[in-house]
């Protein structure tokens, strides 16, 4: 998998005439937690670079809904593919990217680390319900929803009235039913998560200098990992410092 | 590879915006002029922020820049023949819009002109490089379907005649007044003449020509403009398979000058969708979608927001390829005839009210 994404960052790289330096470790930021970072590793934002995050960012930060009070996020994975920890490393991160505030609290009950179901509040006043598991059967795709809820609208990646993410291509055929969601053409054949990987690593090449904020929000994001676990073990709300 | 230096022609297509950032961020192009047709258009353009001069004529254009390799032929549908003749007397390569012209002796005068000066034109059908079609036409190639018997197919949108108004007058669109049919008030150059993706795709998809085809139009959406919205069509390939398309202005729009927030009245303001039956089951496709959805400013109202729009991309990489070899596109003015001759024959059996053979 590393190589596959290697090789499409690589692509960019030589297409946008974009040093890359293979020598660098890029992985998603839950990749390293609970690790020490060596020099050459680099933990990527990689979902901020998906395109139904940008977009609802932008939504926000255009003010397009305004005065945002609430967040409604969900995320039910894999566990071959995603661990409690995982998913709550980037749906925090999100409650972060989506509304420009940092997460100030949060309280969280935690299940066997098998499910849970926390809530945070922001420095700006928001708050925001985040719920999690690894109880998808294996092989099927992260069942997620980014709702907010503003003075002025609601923004949402999920349309309203169905309850799951959607594909673009459904087939029912005589192999069975399956789904389709191809988001970018330049790297065809890669599946969302894989895209938003590559994404970032060549965006991470094209401006090195944001190497250092990365760490910083990885050490940030690792706190408030630390902070649910032990919001959970303690039954308490924990402020995060 | 060294960068081609291009410009924009007219700046007056529906499209045009579309090329500002790829033609700003792509290392195979140097991005040099472009030319506007009015005043307004040029000070739109300005509004975006590239540090590009703009000329009111291309000829002035064409004269102050004489490196220019190749344009974008931004313009109305009635403008195309007078600007091919114009880049292949200097031998500048084209990007044409989806419709070069739909006058057939133009069409053909442009073959000609494309052949005889050595200039590469590829025709601008984005929706090859959109990734969802990428994953049908191999769906396709691995017989996922097996024999293919129907395809419905949608290229419905809002109407683009408020921002340019071109597209609602039938001489510019169309190339000619001519009415749908006896005693109707409308006339040829609606939304027929802005969608021919889905003519296009079938052939592609398919591997096969029209056989007959047969078009139906509705009332008008929009009372006040003299252009059909609401049409049907359907028909056969000569492989068989059956065919429906919706290629109507079917999504209601705020009459916005510059298009932006808060166009659409509709949630999703443009769709391109296919229903695909084949012997070995069945397949859906949306050629734009999952979204993001909020019922924000600037109107409150329920919106698709847009996150998947590179098809520029992958079309202006395959133009630079082109150019620099010297090659033909693949989607090219010979490829493209006959899609522009079923669309004519649709307007012939709405005149007629009989199917048309091809």
């Amino acid at each position: 998998m590393v190589n596959y994404i290697k090789e499409a960052t690589n692509k960019l790289a030589r297409k946008y005439e974009v040093e890359d330096k293979s020598e660098l470790n890029l992985l998603p930021g839950w990749q390293f937690l609970d690790k020490k970072l060596t020099n050459n590793d680099i933990p990527l934002l990689s979902w901020r670079y998906n395109r139904k995050f940008i977009e609802l960012k932008k939504i926000v930060a255009q003010e397009v809904v305004e005065d945002v009070s609430m967040l409604r996020f969900c995320s039910l994975g894999d566990p071959g593919i995603w661990s409690l920890n995982s998913l709550m490393y980037r749906e925090l991160d999100l409650c972060e990217f989506l509304t420009g505030s940092k997460i100030v609290s949060l309280h969280a009950t935690l299940s066997s680390n098998l499910a849970g179901n926390i809530i945070v509040k922001m420095e700006s006043g928001v708050i925001g319900s985040i719920e999690i598991g690894i109880q998808v059967p294996s092989g099927k795709p992260l069942i997620e929803r980014h709702e907010i809820i503003a003075r002025r609208g609601v923004a949402s990646d999920i349309v309203v009235d169905t309850q799951v993410p959607q594909n673009s291509i459904y087939t029912y055929t005589q192999k069975g039913d399956f789904g389709y969601k191809d988001t970018d053409n330049e790297l065809f054949g890669m599946d969302e998560f894989q895209v938003e990987w590559a994404r970032s690593s060549f965006e991470l090449l094209k401006s090195p200098g944001q190497s250092e904020q990365l760490i910083k929000q990885h050490n940030h994001l690792s706190r408030l990992v630390k902070s649910a676990l032990e919001s959970n073990s303690n039954k308490l709300k924990v402020k995060v410092v | 590879m060294k960068p081609i230096k291009i410009a924009i022609l007219s700046l007056t297509h529906g499209h045009t915006r579309k090329y500002y950032q790829t033609l700003n961020d792509n290392p195979g192009f140097d991005w040099v002029a472009v030319s506007a047709e009015s005043e307004k258009v040029r000070d739109v353009f300005y509004q975006h922020g590239y540090d590009i001069p703009c000329y009111m004529s291309d000829k002035e254009m064409l004269d102050k820049h004489p490196d220019i390799e190749a344009v974008v032929m931004a313009s109305a549908n009635n403008r195309h023949i007078e600007q091919f003749r114009l880049c292949a007397e200097r031998g500048i390569h084209i990007l044409s819009m989806k419709v070069p012209t739909f006058d057939m002796d133009e069409y053909d005068e442009m073959i000609s002109l494309v052949e005889e000066s050595g200039i590469v034109c590829q025709v601008e059908l984005e929706m090859h490089y959109n990734p969802v079609v990428n994953r049908m036409k191999k769906l396709f190639s691995e017989d996922e379907l097996g024999v293919i018997s129907g395809i419905n197919a949608t290229n419905i949108t809002l109407s683009p005649v408020w921002a340019f108004p071109w597209q609602g007058v039938p001489e510019a669109s169309y190339g000619k007044r001519i009415p749908l049919n006896a005693g109707n008030k409308r006339f040829r150059g609606g939304a027929l003449c802005d969608h021919p993706h889905i003519f296009d795709m079938i052939r592609w998809l398919t591997n096969s020509e029209f056989d007959y085809i047969f078009a139906e139009v509705g009332p008008n959406i929009r009372v006040d403009i003299e252009v059909e919205d609401i049409l049907l069509v359907n028909g056969k390939m000569k492989n068989g398979v059956s065919f429906l398309f919706d290629p109507s202005w079917s999504r209601l729009e705020e009459r916005l000058e510059v298009p932006g927030p808060g166009w659409e009245v509709f949630p999703k303001r443009m769709e391109v969708n296919f229903n695909i039956s084949g012997e070995k089951g069945v397949m859906l496709a949306d050629c734009f979608g999952p979204n993001v959805y909020h019922n924000g400013a600037p109107n409150d109202r329920y919106t698709v927001q847009y996150t998947y729009f590179d098809e520029w991309i992958g079309m202006m990489d395959e133009f630079i390829h082109r150019v620099r070899e010297n090659e033909p596109p693949m989607i090219n003015l010979q490829w493209h005839k006959k899609t522009i001759e079923a669309m004519n024959a649709c307007y012939e059996s709405i005149q007629t009210g009989q199917p048309v053979y091809l």
